[in-house]
């Protein structure tokens, strides 16, 4: 049986759950706290008094690294050093239960290492500088055996535990993100939570649209040289990801530091059409596995899909309403496709079948991209008008724009099903197909309407676009120029960047987050706690 | 709203050529030179706590590190007293090279 590390137990002396994510699922998020807590063991190194000590026992089924063991006067004491500070106990400083463990899981070790001589472990605490002493005695023992076999019985099993109940526990834990806990915590319908979920990505996505362009490495620099011009270079940590879009190379090492470092590398045609990439972390197995359970069962698929589509319809009808709210005039047109879509939003709960549901989701599209070019004000030029939906290619400038804005939010939305650790190869809704990702595609219909149609019909009608210079045109079809590009990219990031307040979760939250934030709610929907998967809606 | 952040103006000494190169290689890839050996970075916690991890690691006892956080109105101060000099406070989310 494998053995457990030492430091696992400190996790599942804290939370069941805690150890649970980080053992079994291996996902580890690192916060200021756990680099600080390095930087100690480190320069604990430099003071060349330590002595690190890897020790292991078959017979316990543990493992690990021990800060240092030394004798004082016949005494064997291990040290396990702490950046915090004590628990305040009747009688003074006190370990914390979790550090208690820990150590006395070392003394443990060393008492197999070195046996005959009594034992005292030491949890030296940084801040302010306290050590707490306490000898190996039968209860700590006892307590050790435990939480091994706990540690055991909770590997074996498949399924994630609960959150704590005890919440002050979640503010400060650095997996808070992952586990979302207080998502999962009852709580009436609109009741703020406490946020837990991450503020956005402060890096930066670089995308590179010069055709002829080099991204290459520096050291711990990504290097853009454009064919003429002066090379821009970009500190790697303050990038988030790398969009290549048409001819443009990127070094096998500028790839490597990028996947090192958990950047997304994407490639874009020149055309817009999303072809593919790289996402940052390894999806893990235990993810994907209670993926493929959940979605292989078709009552699973199609409920999932009811409420998609549902999300969807909604999205679109709540759109139309308020970009026709106090024009009366637009409102008569857009009112039989209100009406329409009204009626069908029962029917998105009542599908019998992903094949009916798709005809219901037609039908609200053909509706709504009828009733959509009414939205465009009076005055816009006529050459950014459209007249339905057409795709592959776009035969007006409307569709290239479209086209271009979608594909980016596929990007958006498979780079998060990576970055979650699922795999967007298998989807509920849309068929398995080989180039694009089902699961993307199916979870980017949320998102088509708030990212997408709102801020283009919003740019059009500010008369954001110029109709010769942003475009190419051919007789067969319509795209972006290098500057419409551009002017593409700056609204769809402008756009991820708002932030509103979510209609269930009651935290504001940019449309950024929301993506990240969906995929991991709809994993909720398969471990444990469904209910809040393509709940939002725009007001 | 993003994670808050801050500027950090960061110097160092560091007695080994060798050792140098690799701590100038590091500190690139988090901010931005301002002289040989000095750089200002805009830094999360997180970030200020990873960095000074990766430091420690390259660094040896004989070295020192001064990292200085600047505030609102030390970045001001700053921008007045050295008028060429950009601080932004939120630079933009993506850039198109």
């Amino acid at each position: 049986m494998a053995s457990i590390r030492v430091h696992a137990l400190h996790a599942l002396a804290y939370c069941e759950r805690l150890f649970y994510l980080e053992e079994v699922e291996e996902i580890r998020v690192a916060d200021a706290a756990v680099f600080a807590g390095r930087r100690l063991h480190v320069e604990l190194a430099e003071e060349g008094e330590r002595v690190e000590l890897e020790l292991a026992s078959e017979a316990l089924g543990l493992h690990g690294k021990v800060d240092a063991v030394r004798r004082r006067d016949g005494v064997l004491v291990v040290y396990e050093h702490k950046r915090g500070r004590p628990a305040s106990g009747e009688k003074g400083p006190e370990a914390w239960p979790s550090d208690r463990l820990q150590a006395g899981a070392y003394a443990l070790l060393a008492e197999e290492r070195f046996p005959g001589s009594a034992i005292e472990c030491r949890v030296r605490y940084h801040q302010p500088d306290t050590t707490v002493r306490f000898p190996l005695d039968a209860p700590l023992r006892r307590l050790v055996r435990d939480a091994v076999a706990r540690a055991r019985l909770l590997r074996s099993r498949t399924t994630r535990p609960p959150v704590t109940a005890e919440e002050r526990k979640c503010a400060k834990c650095s997996l808070a993100p992952v586990c979302l806990p207080e998502e999962e915590r009852p709580q009436a319908d609109g009741q703020p939570r406490p946020r837990l979920f991450p503020e956005d990505d402060t890096r930066q996505v670089l995308h590179v649209t010069t055709p002829g362009s080099r991204v290459g490495r520096e050291a711990e620099q990504l290097v853009v040289t454009p064919l003429e011009g002066e090379p821009v270079r970009v500190p790697v940590r303050t990038v988030s990801a790398l969009i290549a879009h048409g001819a443009v190379q990127v070094s096998s090492q500028a790839l490597a530091l990028c996947v090192h470092h958990d950047i997304g590398v994407h490639w874009f045609t020149a055309g817009g059409r999303h072809l593919g990439g790289v996402g940052g972390g390894a999806g893990n197995i235990h993810r994907r596995l209670r993926q493929y359970e959940a979605l292989r069962q078709p009552e699973v698929c199609l409920s999932l899909a009811r409420k998609l589509v549902l999300a969807r319809v909604e999205g679109q009808l709540r759109f139309l309403l308020r970009a026709s709210r106090g024009e009366p005039g637009s409102r008569s047109e857009v009112a039989t496709a209100v009406r329409d879509l009204r009626t069908l939003l029962p029917r998105c709960l009542q599908a019998e079948s992903l094949d009916s549901l798709r005809g219901v989701e037609g039908a609200a599209a053909a509706r709504y991209f009828g009733a959509l070019p009414t939205l465009l004000g009076e005055d816009v030029d006529a050459r950014l008008r459209f007249d339905g939906r057409n795709r592959r290619p776009p035969r007006d400038r409307f569709n290239a724009v479209l086209g271009f804005l979608y594909n980016m939010v596929h990007r958006e939305v498979e780079a998060a099903i990576i970055a979650v650790g699922l795999d967007p190869a298998l989807g509920f809704y849309h068929q398995p197909r080989s180039s694009t990702g089902p699961l993307g595609l199916d979870l980017m219909e949320q998102f088509r309407v708030p990212m997408v149609d709102m801020p283009l019909v919003g740019s059009i009608n500010r008369k954001a676009w110029d109709a010769d210079a942003d475009f190419e045109v051919t007789p067969e079809h319509v795209w972006l120029s290098k500057q419409g590009r551009a002017k593409a990219i700056e609204l769809y990031e402008r756009r991820k960047r708002e932030t509103w307040k979510h209609n269930v979760l009651g935290y504001s939250l940019s449309y950024a987050r929301l993506v990240e934030l969906e995929v991991r709610l709809l994993e909720k929907e398969w471990t444990g706690s469904p209910g809040l998967f393509a709940r939002f809606r725009l007001r | 709203m993003a994670e808050p952040r801050r500027w950090y103006l960061m110097t160092y000494d560091i007695r080994d050529p060798k050792r140098w190169r690799k701590v100038y290689e590091l500190m690139k890839g988090h901010g931005e030179r301002l002289q040989l050996s000095v750089f200002r970075c805009l830094l999360t916690d997180r970030d200020r706590e990873k960095l000074r991890w990766e430091l420690s690691k390259v660094m040896d006892k004989e070295d020192t590190l001064l990292v200085l956080g600047l505030c609102g109105g030390c970045v001001e101060r700053v921008k007045a007293i050295n008028p060429k000099e950009d601080w932004p406070e939120e630079p933009a989310p993506f850039r198109v090279l």
